[in-house]
C-alpha cells in the first residue's frame, strides 16, 4: 500500500508514522516545516510563551512565597523568542527523526493534485516531479483568518504568527476576538506589562465555552487589569508609523502600538487541486468527510482543521490514526463525544463533553456539582486559588455529561474526567474513587460529590 | 460593634447617608466572614445600581461572593484604592473599606433598611 500526505501537522505526521508502523509505504509532503502549525506557529510555541510569562509572575511573587529578592526582573522578549525557537527545533528534530526511524519519506515543497491519483510536486530544492500513491490524506491545516476590510501588514496589524516572534514586548495591544487565541495572548502580553485590550463581537469571552467559564475569565482577566469590551463590532481600523486605531460599533475608540487579530482559521484548500481530485467542499471552503475521513474521493482522505470540524491537534491525530486505520482494511469511525480540550490563558481552562448553555438548548435534565479552588489546600499551599471545577450529570442516571475546570493545571486534570467519560461512569464513580491528598484533582472528586450535594468541604447551604 | 450612626441592609451591606449621597461598604460580619479579601470588581462610575441585586463581586481567599446594593441609584464615586489593596476591607470595613457612594433615586428604600441595634440582632440570629 503507497500512501501519500499532504501536510505534516499533527494530523499528517500522526497518520505517516502509524501506516509506517502497519507496513505502508508513505510519502509526506510539506510546503514549510514538519509540526505543522501546532508545533511551528500554535501550540507549542504559545505554551512557551505561557511558561515564559508564569516565570516572570512567579519571579515577581516571589515576596508572597517568603523569598528575599533584590535586583530586577525584567522579561527579555528576544531571549523569550530563542527560546521559543529552540523548543520547536528540538521538536521538529524529534519528529524527523521519527519519519527517518519509520522510513517515512519526506519531500519537502508545495504538492497539489493533477488528477485522481497524481499529485504535482514543486519542491524547495531541485526539478518539480508527479507523484503517485494507492492512496491520499489531505492534512493542509488552517491559517489565521484575516478581517478583509483590514487585513495583515505584519507591522500595526498582526496575526498570532508575529504575535509569537514579537521582538520587544508592546507597550499597548487591541486584540480582536477573545476566543481561545485572543485570551491566550492577552493573558501572556499583560503579564510582560503590555496594556492589553480585547475586543469581541459575541456578549462574552470564550463564548463556545460552559457559560460559567466565561464568566470566571472574565473576572481573571479584569482583575489582570485586561480591558474587555464584549458584544461590540470593530467598524474601521487606521494606522499610522507609530499606532492603531480601531473604531468601534457605539463611537468608542482604541488607539495601541498593535493591534492583534484572532477571529478564527482559514482553510487551507486554495491551491490543493481539489477540482482535479474530485474532493468536494463546503461553503466555507472546508474539506467535506464521513465519519470514516473519506472525501468525496473514495481514495482521498481528510484530516484536521481542513476539515473545518473541531479545530484541534489532538482531533487531527485521532483522525490521522482514523484514516490510517481504515486505508488499511481495518473499519473505524470517528466518535466526538469525548474530545478534552485545554485553553492556556490564566488561570487555565479545560472542557470535556457539553457545556450547560449545550443542555439547556437540547431540553436534557441535568445536575450540576461544583466546588471552588481556593476550598484546596493544595491551590493555597501553590498560591493558586482562582477557578473552579464543575461537575454536570444526568439527573437520572447520574453518567456525566460534562466536566468544566478553570484553575491552576485545568489541562492535566481534565483527563481523569475523559476516561470517566469514555468509560460511562457516573459522578458517584468519580466521587468514590480516592484522590490522593493534597493534590488539586481532589477538587474533581468533591465537585463529583456536589452533584450529589455532599461535598466534604463546603459549608451546609 | 457595629456603628450607630450608619444603617445596614440583610446582606450585609452598610450605608452612610448624607443628603441624596449614600457611601455603601461591607459589613465587619460580612469582612469577617469572606475572609482574607484578594479582589474586589469595583464597580463603574455613572453605573446604575439596583437594591437587592449585585453591585459587585469580592473574592476572599474562602469564597467569591455578591456584594448587595442596599439601595437603588447612580454611582457617583468608588474607592480606586481596594483595586489594588483589597485588604483594606478587611482591616477598616467601616472606614477606608467603603465601596462606592451613590446618588440615591428611590428615598422609600432606605425604609427596608436596619439600625445598629437590629442588625446586631440580625447577625446573631443568622450566626445561630
Amino acid at each position: 500500500m503507497k500512501i501519500l500526505i499532504l501536510g505534516s501537522g499533527p494530523g499528517g505526521y500522526v497518520a505517516a508514522l502509524r501506516a509506517a508502523q502497519m507496513g505502508a509505504e508513505v510519502t509526506v509532503v510539506e510546503e514549510k516545516e514538519v509540526g505543522g502549525t501546532c508545533l511551528n506557529e500554535g501550540c507549542i510555541p504559545t505554551k512557551t510563551l505561557v511558561a515564559s510569562a508564569e516565570a516572570y509572575a512567579t519571579a515577581k511573587d516571589l515576596a508572597s512565597f517568603g523569598i528575599d529578592f533584590s535586583g530586577e526582573i525584567k522579561p527579555n522578549a528576544k531571549k523569550i523568542v530563542d527560546r521559543k525557537n529552540s523548543v520547536i527545533a528540538t521538536q521538529v528534530k524529534g519528529i524527523r527523526g521519527l519519519f527517518k526511524s519509520w522510513g517515512v519519506t519526506l519531500k519537502e515543497g508545495r504538492g497539489s493534485f493533477i488528477s485522481e491519483k497524481e499529485i504535482r510536486l514543486i519542491p524547495k530544492n531541485g526539478p518539480e516531479e508527479t507523484l503517485t500513491a494507492d492512496k491520499f490524506i489531505i492534512a493542509t491545516g488552517s491559517r489565521p483568518a484575516s478581517i478583509p476590510t483590514f487585513p495583515f501588514d505584519g507591522r500595526r496589524i498582526i496575526s498570532s504568527t508575529e504575535a509569537l516572534d514579537m521582538q520587544e514586548i508592546p507597550d499597548s495591544m487591541l486584540i480582536i476576538g477573545a476566543g481561545v487565541m485572543g485570551c491566550e495572548f492577552g493573558c501572556i502580553y499583560r503579564e510582560f506589562g503590555t496594556e492589553v485590550t480585547l475586543i469581541e463581537l459575541m456578549p462574552r469571552a470564550l463564548t463556545t465555552e460552559d457559560p460559567e467559564i466565561s464568566q470566571v475569565i472574565e473576572r481573571e482577566l479584569k482583575k489582570k487589569k485586561i480591558k474587555l469590551h464584549l458584544g461590540v463590532k470593530v467598524e474601521k481600523v487606521t494606522t499610522d508609523d507609530t499606532s492603531v486605531k480601531a473604531y468601534l460599533s457605539g463611537g468608542k475608540e482604541l488607539s495601541a502600538s498593535k493591534m492583534l487579530v484572532t477571529i478564527g482559521r482559514a482553510f487551507n484548500t486554495n491551491g490543493v487541486g481539489l477540482e482535479h481530485a474530485g474532493v468536494e467542499m463546503d461553503k466555507r471552503g472546508a474539506i467535506i468527510v464521513n465519519d470514516s475521513m473519506e472525501t468525496s474521493n473514495k481514495d482521498i482522505y481528510a484530516i484536521g482543521d481542513v476539515t473545518g470540524g473541531m479545530l484541534l491537534a489532538h482531533v487531527a491525530s485521532k483522525q490521522g490514526l482514523c484514516a490510517v486505520s481504515n486505508i488499511m482494511g481495518h473499519k473505524e469511525k470517528m466518535d466526538y463525544t469525548v474530545i478534552p480540550a485545554g485553553i492556556f490563558t490564566h488561570p487555565e481552562i479545560a472542557s470535556v463533553g457539553l457545556r450547560e448553555h449545550q443542555l439547556a438548548e437540547r431540553g436534557a435534565k441535568y445536575k450540576v456539582g461544583r466546588f471552588q479552588y481556593r476550598a484546596l489546600g493544595k491551590a493555597h499551599a501553590m498560591g493558586e486559588i482562582s477557578g473552579m471545577f464543575k461537575v454536570i450529570a444526568d439527573s437520572d442516571t447520574n453518567k456525566i455529561l460534562g466536566v468544566h475546570i478553570i484553575g491552576h493545571n485545568a489541562a492535566d486534570i481534565i483527563h481523569e474526567a475523559a476516561v470517566a467519560m469514555k468509560a460511562g461512569l457516573t459522578a458517584e464513580a468519580l466521587a468514590e474513587t480516592v484522590h490522593a491528598h493534597p493534590t488539586l484533582a481532589e477538587g474533581l472528586m468533591e465537585a463529583a460529590e456536589d452533584v450529589m450535594g455532599r461535598a466534604v468541604h463546603v459549608p451546609k447551604p | 460593634m457595629n456603628p450607630d450612626e450608619l444603617r445596614y441592609h440583610k446582606e450585609h451591606t452598610w450605608v452612610s447617608i448624607s443628603g441624596k449621597k449614600a457611601t455603601i461598604g461591607i459589613t465587619d460580619y460580612a469582612q469577617d466572614a469572606l475572609g482574607d479579601i484578594v479582589y474586589i470588581d469595583i464597580p463603574e462610575v455613572d453605573a446604575e445600581v439596583e437594591a437587592n441585586t449585585e453591585m459587585s463581586e469580592i473574592e476572599s481567599t474562602k469564597a467569591t461572593s455578591s456584594v448587595i446594593a442596599p439601595l437603588s441609584g447612580t454611582i457617583l464615586s468608588v474607592n480606586e484604592d481596594l483595586e489594588d489593596s483589597p485588604e483594606i476591607i478587611n482591616e477598616d470595613p467601616y472606614g477606608k473599606g467603603w465601596i462606592a457612594v451613590i446618588e440615591i433615586s428611590d428615598d422609600s428604600e432606605l425604609d427596608d433598611l436596619m439600625d445598629a441595634s437590629d442588625y446586631d440582632k440580625f447577625i446573631e440570629e443568622e450566626a445561630g
